[in-house]
């Protein structure tokens, strides 16, 4: 069974059924607001107060928690250390590290900004474990985005782990026929070079398929398209929608106002 | 006047040297179902793209004649209006598979969304045309996690729900085992009984000989024979040309030379080659 490139978990909560647009407005406004708001203490606060809340709403809390650890807390702990010792900010020094110093100033600074990217990771997390790809784009593609522009999306999403499938078959190919897998990275390397080019031309070529194969299904067909799925659009959506454009109007009005 | 209709057509891709179809005479009638045989290269593919519509209106090239299906002319309608009425699934079933959908069930539904099919009809059809292919069992699999046989079952499928009046195969079977070829073949007779016309192009003899109503040998690029299965299959035409031969044809074929086979006619299946050495 082939791995396909997508975080979505299905579960049923309030969350999962919300519009998928409306999700990305959640998604968006919530990085918007952490970067433009004023406040020191925004970041922090909407990590408490939103992301938190919202993982355990859409019932995906382990998940979350675990891309967390993985991913978003090294990132965003790293972001911390470097911005900490070499922003040349404030004379209060807290402790030195040979020739860096530390100064409360840059501390304060490296938080704040650890945070926004911690915030704007976990809300794309969030976004992508609640929201199928494939229903993001019927709804976009229902809304006027280009039909082709939608397939390229999602048929990338899906035919990535195809290749990256055939290229282990390549490799354990040329392997069973002796192929060095041993000796040093740079040699590798230079042994593996021949076999980028059986990868991409064959994947060229089944493009053209491809193309016969959908077109066969009037994939450019003029007639105005229908989707299987109904996608919910509810009040509830637009409200919601209409809210947080209005809060992050609000928040970058702030930000112009008291600066 | 014949469901479809080939004059004169000759076609050359724009890159290679020389023509591909040379000269193509073709009418098949409604519900007929036809059967395609040649050695690789005859043209066979181009063949089917032709028919399909999709030579020349996606490839380009250099064609001549006039290629009349279902009432449409070539040169004066589009590839939209072809699909419509034609439907075409080939070889290789892996790049068939559209990449947009994650399950089977939404694969076979792509064409008729693309069509602008009303949504409960959609759920209807799709239900029915995985009932008559027998892969009602696998509608929320992912299309990509299916064996090289199974992907062409929801190929095919994916077209029969499209509901083409002229369905165009390109070996739709050559990932099968032979039960599943069997029912494929079956379905296949049963939807050109119904009232579709069929093409198929198939190297299975025995299953050609079974149930088709017609076969049509081409190469290079040229038809050149046509007639009923069992005579144009064992015909001695194409055993001189490089045409694969069932076994039971080259058996008897053989046997008559050592005068063990008494009959006039070869066979082409089993049943027709225990029937004539019995006798």
């Amino acid at each position: 069974m082939h791995e396909r490139l997508s975080f979505y978990v299905k579960r049923d909560s309030v969350i999962h059924s919300l519009n998928p647009l409306t999700k990305v407005y959640l998604t968006l406004s919530l990085i918007l607001i952490t970067f433009t708001s004023p406040w020191y203490w925004t970041p922090h606060l909407l990590v408490l107060i939103a992301i938190i809340p919202l993982g355990l709403i859409g019932k995906v809390g382990v998940e979350f928690f675990k891309a967390a650890i993985r991913l978003i807390l090294p990132a965003a702990g790293f972001l911390f250390l470097m911005q900490a010792f070499f922003q040349p900010l404030g004379e209060d020094v807290i402790f030195k590290f040979y020739f860096l110093d530390v100064t409360q100033e840059s501390m304060m600074f490296a938080f704040r900004n650890a945070m926004r990217v911690f915030v704007m990771v976990s809300a794309f997390t969030f976004l992508l474990l609640t929201t199928h790809p494939s229903e993001l784009m019927s709804d976009l593609s229902r809304r006027g985005l280009p039909g082709q522009f939608a397939y390229v999306i999602i048929s990338t999403l899906q035919i990535l782990p195809q290749m990256q499938a055939k290229a282990q078959t390549i490799i354990a190919a040329q392997r069973s026929r002796g192929l060095d897998t041993e000796s040093s990275f740079l040699k590798r390397m230079g042994l593996l070079t021949p076999l980028i080019g059986p990868l991409v031309f064959s994947s060229l070529a089944e493009v053209e398929e491809r193309a016969i194969a959908i077109e066969a299904r009037g994939f450019t067909s003029k007639r105005p398209k229908t989707s299987l799925h109904q996608i919910p659009d509810t009040k509830f959506d637009s409200t919601l929608r209409g809210v947080l454009i209005l809060l992050v109007i609000l928040s970058i009005a702030l930000k112009l106002w008291l600066s | 006047m014949a469901f479809v209709n080939l004059q004169n057509v000759t076609y050359k891709y724009p890159l290679t040297k020389t023509p591909v179809l040379q000269n193509i005479n073709l009418q098949i009638q409604e519900g007929e179902f036809v059967s395609v045989v040649g050695p690789n290269g005859a043209g066979k593919s181009t063949l089917c793209y032709t028919l399909a519509g999709f030579v020349p209106h996606f490839f380009k090239g250099e064609i001549s004649g006039s290629i009349e299906v279902a009432g449409m002319e070539s040169s004066k309608s589009t590839l939209d209006e072809w699909v419509m009425n034609v439907g075409l699934a080939f070889q290789n079933p892996f790049n068939q598979i559209s990449g947009a959908k994650y399950t089977v069930f939404e694969e076979i539904a792509f064409g008729l969304e693309n069509t602008g099919v009303p949504r409960d009809e959609i759920k209807v059809r799709v239900d029915e045309a995985m009932r008559l292919t027998d892969i009602t069992d696998l509608a929320d699999r992912s299309p990509y996690s299916l064996s090289g046989g199974q992907q062409q079952r929801v190929a095919l499928t994916s077209i029969l729900v499209m509901q083409p009046k002229l369905l165009v195969l390109d070996e739709p079977t050559s990932q099968m085992d032979p039960i599943g070829t069997r029912e494929v073949f079956s379905v296949i007779r049963k939807l050109a009984e119904g009232g579709m016309t069929v093409v198929m192009v198939e190297h299975k003899m025995e299953w050609i000989a079974n149930f088709a109503d017609r076969v049509i040998a081409l190469k290079d690029g040229q038809i050149l024979l046509e007639g009923k299965p069992n005579e144009v299959l064992t015909s001695d035409v194409l055993a001189e040309n490089g045409f694969g031969l069932s076994r039971y044809t080259s058996t008897a074929r053989e046997a008559k030379k050592q005068g063990l086979w008494k009959k006039e006619n070869l066979p082409v299946t089993l049943d027709e080659a225990v029937k004539g050495f019995k006798k």
